[in-house]
């Protein structure tokens, strides 16, 4: 029968957990790409009509509130999981 | 109602009812005597509601830009926004009297609210356009009827 | 033939749910680009058309929520994976 001490099942246990913390972290490029299309269109947006800038900034902010959210879920997770 | 046209006044709508619907939790920790939870929730209100700020002011002085080089902005500004959320979440998570879940559930309150808000303007300009449909229903029943 | 110990099993187990939870969360890149695009096409037609600025977001909004449950499933998954198992 095969044991192992508990202090290497504590270390597979941890770096298993640390491994995933840092595959989850993959997840973080997301919310960057999205924004930065959002920012772009709003640019030229500007350009076309200069009147609507409250319009157009109060718009964006609202976009950029719920996509710049989804982004830190995997973040809790791998902060959750790195300090065991 | 999304008719308001100004940023500043847009911040200050979502940050009131923000802070009028978190009234729930804090009185469920006052009264149930945690003050760890209270504590971490207030930790992640007030770190939203400065990230709020900071991306409203990313936004104006992005707007001026070139096309090309607006996106670069904002993507390096998001991640600075992410190191600004990791740096809190760990301190939050090393402290013994913070609890990280009140932290975390603070830090998303505000897409909370903006969802709420959405859905109860939803329902509540769906109600009325279905009253005013009865009502000129009726009207062209009582004219048809009166003839 | 080999045997493993209760605690090397329970071990073994544990390790993997901790690994599945971590690639469970890669899911969030999903969400992430699709309401940044929704925002973005959001924002033009608002230039196009500043009177339905109402209407543009609320659609918007709709739209934002409805992609933001898949990344609900892989973080209820996740949780799932590293509280229980």
């Amino acid at each position: 029968m095969v044991e192992l001490s508990p202090e290497i099942i504590e270390m597979v246990i941890r770096s298993a957990s640390v491994i995933a913390a840092g595959l989850a972290l993959i997840a973080g490029i997301g919310p960057g790409v999205g924004m930065g299309y959002a920012a772009g269109k709003a640019t030229s947006a500007v350009r076309r009509q200069p009147e609507a800038r409250g319009s157009i900034v109060t718009t964006m902010l609202l976009g950029q509130i719920i996509s710049g959210s989804t982004g830190i879920y995997s973040l809790v997770i791998a902060i959750y999981l790195v300090f065991t | 109602m999304n008719n308001i046209n100004d940023p500043d006044r847009m911040q200050i709508e979502i940050l009131k009812r923000t802070y009028l619907i978190s009234i729930l939790p804090i009185a469920f920790a006052l009264i149930s005597g945690e003050f760890e939870t209270l504590l971490g929730f207030i930790f992640g209100l007030v770190i939203s509601t400065l990230i709020l700020r900071l991306r409203v002011i990313n936004i104006e002085r992005s707007l001026d830009m070139a096309e090309e080089r607006a996106e670069k902005f904002i993507r390096n500004r998001y991640f600075i926004e992410y190191t600004i959320y990791f740096v809190v979440l760990t301190v939050a998570r090393l402290n013994p009297s913070l609890n990280y879940l009140a932290a975390a559930v603070g830090l998303f309150m505000i897409k909370f609210t903006v969802l709420l808000w959405m859905l109860l303007d939803m329902v509540r300009g769906g109600l009325n356009k279905k009253l005013k449909e009865y009502k000129k229903l009726k009207d062209d029943k009582t004219e048809k009827g009166g003839n | 033939m080999v045997e493993f110990s209760p605690e090397v099993i329970d071990m073994v187990i544990r390790a993997a749910a901790l690994l599945g939870a971590g690639f469970a969360m890669i899911a969030g890149i999903g969400p992430g680009i699709g309401q940044g695009y929704a925002a973005g096409k959001a924002v033009e037609s608002v230039a196009r058309d500043p009177e339905a600025r109402g209407n543009i977001i609320t659609t918007m909004l709709l739209g934002q929520a409805v992609a933001e449950s898949t990344g609900i499933y892989s973080l209820v998954i996740a949780i799932v994976l590293i509280f229980t198992i």
